[in-house]
């Protein structure tokens, strides 16, 4: 299976439809492919069908097949933030099943729409609703525990957060479609900015936007491959987990990943992670096998995961920068990684990419989609 | 506390209650962690919705058996510190406990914090249910059946026989109270624990006096342990409708109909008062699914809460809620505390925090009913009369016109009468008020005259301008339709 065509809108705080968005980024990947509609025989959607948008939309699939005028099967997969990475592997999973040559896949959403509290309260229902929700553990609060755990157990400081959130501040500064494109954060600014949820800084958490990607899984062969491509879970809340500061459905996705690809952690030449909070991003590395428990912080500190490092890590500026429409942010990490391995990337562009890497999450390390893509010359 | 359910063969653990292992289909084990340390903790600045007030901690309690659970405060911990759930120190305190999936472990919390014995062996008990009309459990408006069934299972945990337990209310005036309990589902739950239900409006009563005014007070709950048992719901006519409205249904009828006659926010209190003086009484509160908006009868919705409160102290118990849920305290709950003023911050409260726990619900709005175009001034009315004003407004939505005002209950004052057009007195307390108001209403509405009657003169006088008159045809027309009801069953 191959990535045929990428696209995706700016993400940001802009009001268009949902549908504007998705039929924005949806032609943009036809054109990518230098395809048509016609030959899309099979679309997989990723929404979270956000209530407080105003658009009171549900049954995504059916509004698709009147935007595209196609009546072929259109299923909608949900999973919280992994919504897009779980798309592409359900894709790539129908696929294989022989049936379908060409697959669209479309992540989307508008969730920056309404006052916080209400943006805040819809992402809050993602967490556990007895134990999480009702005590006001929401994702900025229950990541600040594991984050202060992480600190507790490993010696990891706020300025290594820190570093993870100003490295991917200086790649979105270089990306036109990120939130935080051509704008200036120092390291004092991420340092200095409010407690949202001690020890969790305002610029350690991702920024919300709206946005779509897309992209269509092919047969026919392009220049690059989708080699590994898995999905992992576990349970909802962290505290229910053995041990909170490291996430099982990552080691798991990321195994079978490898396996699938007939690769190991170092043959990983750039990566896309799920950096809702800088603290996931350290957690990850580790969690992929970039280094050993309890060492992510060594890996920021040598700046092995800078743009000019061994490993780039979120060369688009990640979901801190960039910004986190929910959904579509599994799909737009393909579409950096893809335009990353065809050297389309202007100034941010990393040399000598074989093997790329993107890491998609749901929750506090609840669902998570990773998948592992080549370069074919 | 932290509960886990454990299988007892595979040791599998899970957060929900669950009755079998889905892996070696061995039986759960509760495993009860009570030595409680913090092993983190978050300081949120960010607000949402159901946590309208910051900054508040979360923390992250450990046990004995390393099991952990999130735990909301707005008292500043340190990671190491213990935990320890603080007991009542005085008699009117109140426990407020959430629902952590497991009903009957909340209420044993809620009743293990107030102060002293509470419910023994040799007790005989009454529950004083809250079923005011028959609906079903998801509409909030009667006990949730899963909350009697834990109650009962706690009292039989405390060794209180069946046979010594008797589940007693009357629904509103108007409505049956054997239907109300059976839809309700509480009529099953007592039949499955082989516990008694009685009617009280079938008595027998027992007169009583107190500062002025004559109770005919439900004979058992004179001889019993009263375990007052409210769901806690807002109420558009008396604010809330909880521990202490809970207890007006203990008087018949009559009694019922003349405390609303005389001012129901002032005779309601001096029957609790009396009550908690004569009986031993104490409250555990139901608002698992409590009710926001309107109130039971009108366009009340369900309320998440997840919440069960207890206290002996009747009006401390509502006057908390009503701190947690943001709406004022009314002057019903404040004339029953001995002072007639109730300062929330004054009262001792357990188990959780009134700060950590505040998020506004739906308050009911006074003057709304179903239909847009009618609105209600609201003298106190009883429920008998309650109820049919929604009887009436309900039946007549989709009809639009113009606005009337229906004059309802005993307690009204020109003031409240002041600017209103198009008024419509409505039973016969609000025909003699307005009369001795000299007030000149469009339409008088009797308690006596047909149903048909009442919504065809509310109909002509939403589609009429001026005052409406029933002519012959009308009557014909009423007549025919009171035929063809009869026939049609």
């Amino acid at each position: 299976m191959f990535i045929k065509g990428v696209g995706m809108t700016e993400f940001g705080v802009q009001q268009d439809s949902t549908s504007h968005m998705v039929y924005e980024s949806a032609l943009e990947s036809l054109d990518d492919a230098n395809m048509s509609m016609e030959e899309i025989d099979a679309i997989v959607l990723s929404n979270n069908d956000i209530l407080s948008n105003g658009e009171r939309q549900r049954h995504s699939a059916s509004v698709i097949s009147s935007l595209f005028k196609k009546k072929v099967p259109i299923i909608t997969m949900l999973a919280g933030c992994a919504g897009g990475g779980t798309a592409l592997w359900t894709a790539v999973k129908l696929q294989s099943s022989g049936n379908y040559n060409n697959i669209l896949v479309i992540g989307f959403e508008k969730i920056v729409a309404n006052v916080n509290k209400k943006v805040t309260d819809e992402i809050l229902m993602g967490t556990e609703r007895i134990y999480e929700q009702s005590e006001g553990l929401n994702f900025p609060a229950e990541n600040a525990l594991v984050m202060q755990q992480y600190m507790l157990m490993h010696g990891a400081t706020s300025d290594d957060f820190a570093s993870v959130a100003y490295k991917n501040h200086q790649n979105a500064f270089l990306n036109p479609k990120a939130r935080f494109y051509n704008t200036k954060v120092s390291l004092e600014d991420i340092k200095n900015s409010p407690i949202v949820a001690s020890p969790l800084r305002l610029f350690d958490c991702s920024i919300p936007a709206n946005g779509a990607a897309a992209l269509i899984l092919s047969k026919d062969e392009t220049d690059i491959k989708v080699l590994g491509s898995a999905e992992g879970s576990d349970y909802i809340a962290p505290f229910e987990r053995e041990d909170m500061t490291s996430w099982d459905a990552t080691k798991l996705a990321a195994g079978e990943a490898y396996k699938q690809a007939g690769i190991t952690p170092s043959d990983i030449d750039i990566a896309e992670l799920h950096d809702a909070f800088t603290s996931v991003e350290l957690i990850s590395y580790e969690d992929l096998g970039f280094c050993k428990k309890g060492k992510g912080k060594e890996i920021i500190r040598k700046g092995i995961t800078s743009i000019n490092g061994k490993l780039p890590v979120n060369t688009s500026g990640g979901l801190k920068a960039k910004g986190h429409p929910i959904s579509a942010t599994g799909i737009s990490q393909i579409y950096e990684l893809a335009k990353q391995m065809r050297n389309e990337c202007g100034k941010r562009q990393v040399d000598n990419i074989k093997y790329a890497m993107a890491q998609n999450i749901g929750g506090a390390g609840s669902t998570v989609a990773v998948h592992i893509l080549k370069k074919v010359n | 506390m932290i509960i886990r359910w454990i299988c007892e063969k595979c040791n599998k653990k899970w957060i929900y209650p669950v009755e079998k292992c889905v892996y070696c289909k061995g039986n759960i084990t509760k495993q009860r962690g009570t030595k409680l340390k913090v092993a983190g903790i978050t300081k949120v600045f960010i607000p949402s919705p159901m946590h309208p007030i910051i900054p508040y901690n979360i923390l992250l309690l450990q046990d004995e058996f390393g099991n952990r659970l999130p735990k909301k405060t707005m008292k500043d911990y340190k990671v190491g510190d213990s935990y320890v759930e603080e007991k009542a120190k005085t008699d009117d305190a109140v426990s407020i406990v959430k629902v952590k999936y497991d009903t009957y472990e909340a209420i044993k919390d809620a009743v293990g914090l107030l102060k002293g014995n509470k419910l023994e062996g040799d007790d005989k008990v009454l529950i004083k249910a809250s079923i005011v009309t028959a609906a079903y459990p998801y509409q909030a408006v009667n006990n949730n059946p899963d909350f009697l069934s834990a109650l009962l299972n706690v009292l039989f945990d405390y060794g209180i026989r069946k046979e010594s337990i008797m589940v007693a209310e009357q629904a509103l005036i108007g409505s049956d109270s054997l239907d109300a309990a059976s839809k309700s589902g509480i009529l099953d739950v007592c039949k499955k624990h082989n516990v008694g239900f009685a009617d009280i409006s079938k008595g027998p009563f027992e007169e009583v006096e107190s500062e002025g005014l004559k109770f005919k007070i439900f004979k058992e709950a004179l001889n019993r342990k009263v375990i007052n048992c409210p769901i806690m719901k807002t109420n558009f006519q008396i604010g809330i409708s909880g521990a202490v409205e809970n207890l007006s249904r203990l008087v018949d009828e009559q009694t019922q109909r003349e405390m609303y006659f005389d001012d129901i926010d002032k005779t309601l209190p001096k029957l609790v008062k009396l009550l908690s003086g004569s009986i031993e009484l104490i409250t555990i509160a139901d608002a698992t699914n409590g009710m926001q908006g309107q109130g039971p009868l009108s366009l009340g919705e369900p309320a998440f809460l997840n919440l069960i409160l207890a206290s002996k102290n009747a009006a401390a118990l509502d006057a908390a809620f009503c701190e947690a849920t943001m709406l004022d305290i009314p002057p019903h709950v404040a004339n029953s505390s001995n002072t007639g003023y109730i300062d929330a911050k004054n009262i001792e409260i357990v188990g959780n925090e009134l700060d950590a726990l505040k998020y506004h619900i739906k308050a009911p709005a006074p003057n709304d009913t179903a239909h847009p175009d009618i609105k209600v001034i609201d003298g106190k009315a009883c429920p008998a009369c309650l109820n049919m004003l929604y009887n009436l407004s309900s039946k007549l939505v989709g009809l639009r016109g113009q606005q009337i005002n229906l004059v309802i209950g005993s307690a009204i004052t020109d003031t409240m009468l002041k600017e209103k057009e198009r008024l419509v007195a409505l039973g016969d307390c609000a025909i003699r008020k307005l009369e001795s108001l000299e007030a000149r209403p469009t339409a008088k509405i009797c308690e006596n005259m047909d149903e048909i009657e009442q919504i065809l003169l509310l109909k002509k006088l939403l589609v009429t301008a001026g005052i409406p008159k029933i002519t012959p045809v009308d009557k014909v027309k009423t007549k025919m339709k009171k035929l063809l009801s009869r026939v049609m069953g």
